[in-house]
């Protein structure tokens, strides 16, 4: 399997025992073997083969990676050590190296199965058991028009225009975000993504408890729900912005991105949902691929700087190694937090996009200090507007033994979000056929991702495939495969 | 996306001394997560010097945990008995209030 090494990932000499047991054609030729003492040298051994790596979306920057070094030293020295006695000078064997790039990439995409699954199991519980979070009613800032027109035609051109102005603001916020990236405005991006945060966990948390105590019909008092939703909320922000137990992270992620899938489940008209979630994949597809795509352009700069992107916004399945890298202000990742206006549909898509975006780029940027297997996923940024459709993947450094979760594969929490959408809208029918069709499609489509960035090492759109995936497996079990299934069944046809 | 293992006991240190003090800001489930996360830390873990310390925080986290459980398990018993008794409050105390069946 031709290997692509996010060079800067590894560790110097993971690299070059990486590089050694490789017959393909990796361009950097033998480099030199740091020794354990030299280790802020790792960083510059990396930023000097920058040049010459052939996929260069990796994520670990040199500054991070030399203050990781300085904090973690120990650590770093007992990896090397391991390294060296499990893998002597010479080259491992070709096919054990390809059998842990196959087991990191079987085992990385379960990781990502649970919680993307999870994330649609609240969404869709949530959506059956209440009421209120069924689409209709208010209308939406980002969608003004409606869709109560006479004719099919006059619907999908309204329908249209809502589209394109739900995108417009999508890459403003995408193309402002990484503005204020380039110009290093990291309090400013900071800042928004802490608003948005806090934004998101206490307000849509107490709507969420106020539908949820609706349809349960249980008197619940004021005192209780703000204790809860304050306790929730507190925690959220400990969590996610600064240090918090890996597994609560995760849970609060996901449970970010399910809220966040419901408000826009709720406010998005029908026909403006399907073309919206077509578009975002394009556009997905392109910002992320075009060299000139703005998220491209923030993974790159990134990855000059040497800096993570914004973990908050990205969910990662293991634990990551540079968390004291995470702790410098530039690399915080956060949601992005969104304008705080008295609308809140509307602040909700805008600032999340970017961030997400910022976190995707970041993600891919930061992912692992070492990789052993240098894969880009996309991450995907996290909360609201932009699809994350990058899944990372980092990995911590391969060489600890008794960790299995060395490598870590980060999806963006925008996935998470459009993924839920479409499962949502795919049961709103109340057909469980269609709502398994969609969910196997998505699933589907995530593996491919995830080989695809085995194979490419790259930055990778996380949605096209997946959404493609899902919509035409929607349509097609809605007035194809429905029908025809209905009719066997009547006909007493068994196949 | 921590791994306590990875950092220094001072770091450590911090992180539960932070979580303890925030959690008197009527937050049980900080408490409740720092008794948990930091449990292995300070009784599993072979001594180092501050874990005396981490230790002194855990089990104050858990005991605050419990009172806090205790406070809210008995207010809510209280409201639920008293609510329709107590006139006005009662109805301004509620958030939800159930819908009648036809």
């Amino acid at each position: 399997m031709h290997r692509l090494i996010d060079d800067n990932q590894d560790s110097p000499d993971e690299m070059t025992e990486l590089l050694k047991s490789q017959d393909n054609d990796t361009i950097i030729d033998g480099p030199e073997r740091p020794n354990i003492t030299n280790l802020p040298d790792v960083a510059i051994i990396q930023t000097s083969t920058d040049g010459e790596n052939i996929s260069s979306n990796a994520a670990a920057t040199a500054s991070s990676h030399s203050r990781v070094e300085a904090i973690d030293p120990q650590d770093h020295e007992t990896t090397h050590r391991h390294r060296r006695n499990e893998q002597p000078d010479e080259q491992r064997p070709l096919n054990i190296e390809h059998e842990e790039i196959f087991k990191y990439g079987a085992s990385h995409v379960v990781k990502l199965f649970v919680p993307v699954s999870l994330c649609m199991l609240i969404v869709i519980i949530t959506i059956k058991t209440t009421s209120s979070y069924t689409p209709g009613g208010a209308t939406w800032a980002y969608t003004p028009f409606t869709e109560d027109k006479s004719t099919n035609t006059q619907r999908i051109l309204f329908s249209l225009a809502n589209t394109f102005i739900f995108m417009g603001f999508v890459i403003t916020a995408t193309v402002i975000l990484i503005l204020l990236y380039k110009f290093k405005c990291y309090k400013i991006i900071h800042g928004w993504l802490i608003l948005t945060t806090l934004m998101l966990l206490f307000f849509f948390l107490y709507s969420y408890f106020s539908s949820i105590s609706a349809s349960l019909n249980r008197p619940i008092d004021m005192i209780t729900i703000c204790f809860i939703t304050w306790n929730i909320g507190a925690v959220g922000m400990f969590c996610i912005h600064w240090k918090g137990p890996l597994p609560v992270q995760q849970a609060y992620l996901i449970f970010m991105s399910a809220l966040l899938a419901l408000v826009f489940y709720k406010f998005l008209p029908d026909w403006t949902g399907w073309l919206i979630l077509g578009v975002i994949s394009i556009w997905d597809l392109i910002a992320v691929l075009c060299p000139k795509g703005p998220l491209r352009i923030l993974v790159e700069t990134a990855h000059e700087r040497g800096e993570q992107i914004f973990p908050a916004l990205i969910y990662s399945s293991t634990m990551v190694y540079m968390v004291t890298a995470v702790d410098p202000p530039p690399s915080e990742p956060q949601f992005a937090p969104d304008n705080i206006n008295t609308n809140i549909a509307v602040n909700v898509d805008e600032t999340l996009n970017e961030e997400q975006r910022n976190q995707r780029a970041a993600i891919r940027n930061n992912n692992a200090r070492r990789q052993l297997i240098p894969r880009s996923d996309v991450p995907q940024t996290a909360t609201r507007r932009e699809p994350a459709r990058y899944v990372v993947e980092r990995s911590n450094s391969p060489v600890i033994d008794d960790d299995d979760d060395d490598e870590s594969v980060k999806l963006g929490l925008g996935d998470f979000i459009f993924y839920s959408i479409l499962l949502a809208k795919a049961s709103a029918l109340g057909d469980w056929n269609v709502t398994i069709a969609c969910y196997v499609s998505l699933l589907i489509g995530l593996c491919l991702t995830l080989l695809l960035l085995a194979i490419i090492r790259k930055a990778l759109p996380a949605l096209p495939i997946s959404i493609t995936f899902g919509l035409v497996l929607y349509f097609s079990t809605v007035y194809i495969i429905g029908p025809f299934s209905a009719e066997l069944n009547l006909g007493q046809v068994f196949i | 996306m921590v791994s306590l293992s990875k950092k220094s006991p001072e770091e450590r240190l911090n992180i539960c001394r932070k979580y303890y003090r925030a959690g008197f800001a009527f937050l049980p489930l900080l408490w409740l997560i720092n008794a948990i996360w930091f449990y292995k830390q300070a009784f599993k873990v072979e001594p180092y010097p501050q874990q005396a310390q981490i230790r002194t925080y855990v089990i104050r986290s858990a005991i605050g945990t419990l009172i806090w459980i205790i406070i809210i398990v008995a207010w809510n018993i209280t409201f639920q008995l008293l609510r329709t008794k107590m006139g006005p409050l009662g109805d301004f105390l509620t958030f939800v209030y159930p819908r009648g069946y036809y």
